[in-house]
């Protein structure tokens, strides 16, 4: 009976195993193989402008539609998009969860030491969000470190890496479980300060049509990021091929009509260079 | 894959921040459910209706809803009443007031053990419903129930990891706040389940201690 039993085990997590290996889509994103499966897995963030999905399921946003459109250039026709964390985005490259990042993840040094990026396509200064009047009188991180103030910030995202760097008390970073909810904490008195790109926090204040809210852009101190899509490192053929569709949709025009009815500055996204951003080649 | 000492070293005092966190956060929570349990399980046997009925009710909701959507509740909701708790205390609460619901069908099952002979006793000798309760019914339940509570100890403890939606900074939320500062999820993310088995285990066998001392075959 012992026996048997081991043996049906053995044979299960065979089973599983195999099943496993035969299931598994797509071992390096090759755009041959991408091209015959029809669609690319791409990370998202939800956060508006950058990425969003609409109540009805649908995904959009500046990223997304960009990188939509340069990957029907390369002959794949659509793009399926995981919601995820920032910080989880690049070890789900890695782990090829995803194929790409579409979700305006900032081109920085040490992210560029993980991953391969295209060249910049979304360009934001940083911003505040605070009550009306900015009572404490926040104006970069810096500020918010030395008065003690709470801040708000999503997980893995540039500005909580600000923030650690200005000296803010880990205590007084408060990790936002998703976007949105960072406005509602900033109403309920929870945090003092919510910190994202300019077009996040236009976007919120919109939407949330308080007076009490307000925001504070450019922060002192930080400069203009600009994002890019990122794949993992063994892809570069896929990211090359990605660059020249989107060199090519710069020079036409076609960029600058996806991006800028969202809100970015074409121009900015094409003065950048990626070298430029990770500061050396990439 | 490569484990990184030098790195667990260095986050090792960031998560130490967090697993004081979970510990308080549990200790509290198991506070809250002990005796908000025993409430509610001597409310609902109330002979007042009014009393009994929607305690039962309340329980049942708790019992029937996540734990995840209370704290959203306490945590997003309560504000917009004119209730603001800090994030510790409304995970503490929401814990608590789960698992009380919990606890006090343990209470109600060790109650309902106890004879019917020892209520008829104690009306004959005349004790009021206060004395009946502290000197004859609790002293005789409490301790057929001590592994069952433990039990529900050890659950909530591994429930903590959920207070991070609600921006707590226990363990979890600290391991999550590394991983995503250094992009590595191996070495902060083991070390989070070494630190729950090395509390999980010992109060396991602690367990299997109290169930032999207290069974009821036994006694």
């Amino acid at each position: 009976m012992k026996k048997t039993m081991k043996h049906l085990i053995v044979a299960i997590v065979l089973g599983v195993s195999l099943t496993g290996a035969t299931g598994m889509p797509v071992l390096a994103a090759d755009l041959e193989q991408l091209k015959e499966q029809g669609f690319a897995r791409i990370a998202i963030a939800n956060e508006p402008p950058w990425t969003m999905v609409t109540t009805g399921g649908e995904v959009s946003g500046a990223a997304p539609d960009l990188a939509r459109a340069v990957l029907k250039k390369l002959g794949v026709n659509d793009v399926v998009a995981s919601v995820s964390e920032y910080g989880a985005m690049i070890p789900g490259v890695q782990a090829r969860r995803f194929d790409m990042v579409a979700a305006g993840l900032f081109i920085k040094p040490e992210r560029c030491k993980a991953v391969l990026f295209s060249q910049p396509d979304l360009c934001d200064a940083e911003s505040f969000m605070i009550k009306a009047g900015n009572p404490l009188n926040l104006k970069s991180f810096a500020d918010v470190a030395s008065s003690g103030a709470k801040i708000g910030v999503v997980g893995g995202g540039t500005e909580e890496k600000l923030a650690i760097e200005a000296g803010v008390d880990r205590a007084n970073i408060v990790v936002v479980p998703d976007p949105q909810s960072g406005a509602k904490l900033l109403q309920d008195g929870r945090i003092d300060v919510y910190a994202l790109p300019v077009l996040s926090i236009s976007d919120l204040l919109k939407k949330a049509k308080d007076p009490s809210l307000a925001m504070f852009a450019p922060v002192e101190n930080t400069p203009i990021f600009c994002a890019g899509v990122a794949f993992r490192k063994q892809d570069s053929a896929l990211r090359n091929a990605y660059d020249v569709a989107l060199a090519a949709m710069k020079a036409s025009g076609e960029f600058a009509a996806i991006v800028e009815p969202y809100g970015y500055s074409a121009d900015a996204a094409m003065q950048q260079t990626r070298e430029n951003l990770c500061g050396g080649p990439n | 894959m490569e484990w990184d000492w030098e790195f667990s070293i260095q986050i090792l005092p960031q998560l130490w921040e967090g697993v004081k966190v979970t510990i308080q956060a549990t200790i509290l929570g198991t506070m809250i459910a002990m005796t908000l349990g025993l409430l509610l399980a001597i409310a609902r046997r109330s002979a007042n209706e009014w009393i009994s009925r929607p305690v039962g009710v309340f329980a049942e909701l708790i019992r029937g809803t996540p734990l995840l959507v209370q704290l959203y509740f306490l945590f997003y909701v309560l504000p917009d009443l004119g209730l603001l708790l800090s994030p510790l205390t409304a995970g503490v609460l929401g814990l608590g007031l789960h698992y009380s619901t919990y606890t006090a069908e343990v209470y109600r099952t060790g109650i309902d053990a106890i004879p019917k002979g020892q209520w008829e006793a104690s009306k004959a000798t005349n004790l009021s419903a206060n004395q009946t309760w502290t000197h004859i019914i609790i002293p005789q339940a409490i301790p057929p129930m001590i592994p069952a509570l433990a039990n529900y100890f050890v659950a909530m403890f591994k429930e903590t990891p959920l207070l991070a939606a609600i921006t707590v900074l226990e363990l979890m939320n600290q391991a999550r706040s590394v991983a995503n500062y250094h992009y590595k999820y191996v070495e902060p993310m083991t070390m989070v389940g070494l630190f729950f088995l090395a509390v999980s285990v010992p109060s396991v066998i602690l367990l299997r201690k109290l169930e032999a001392r207290f069974a009821p075959s036994n006694s």
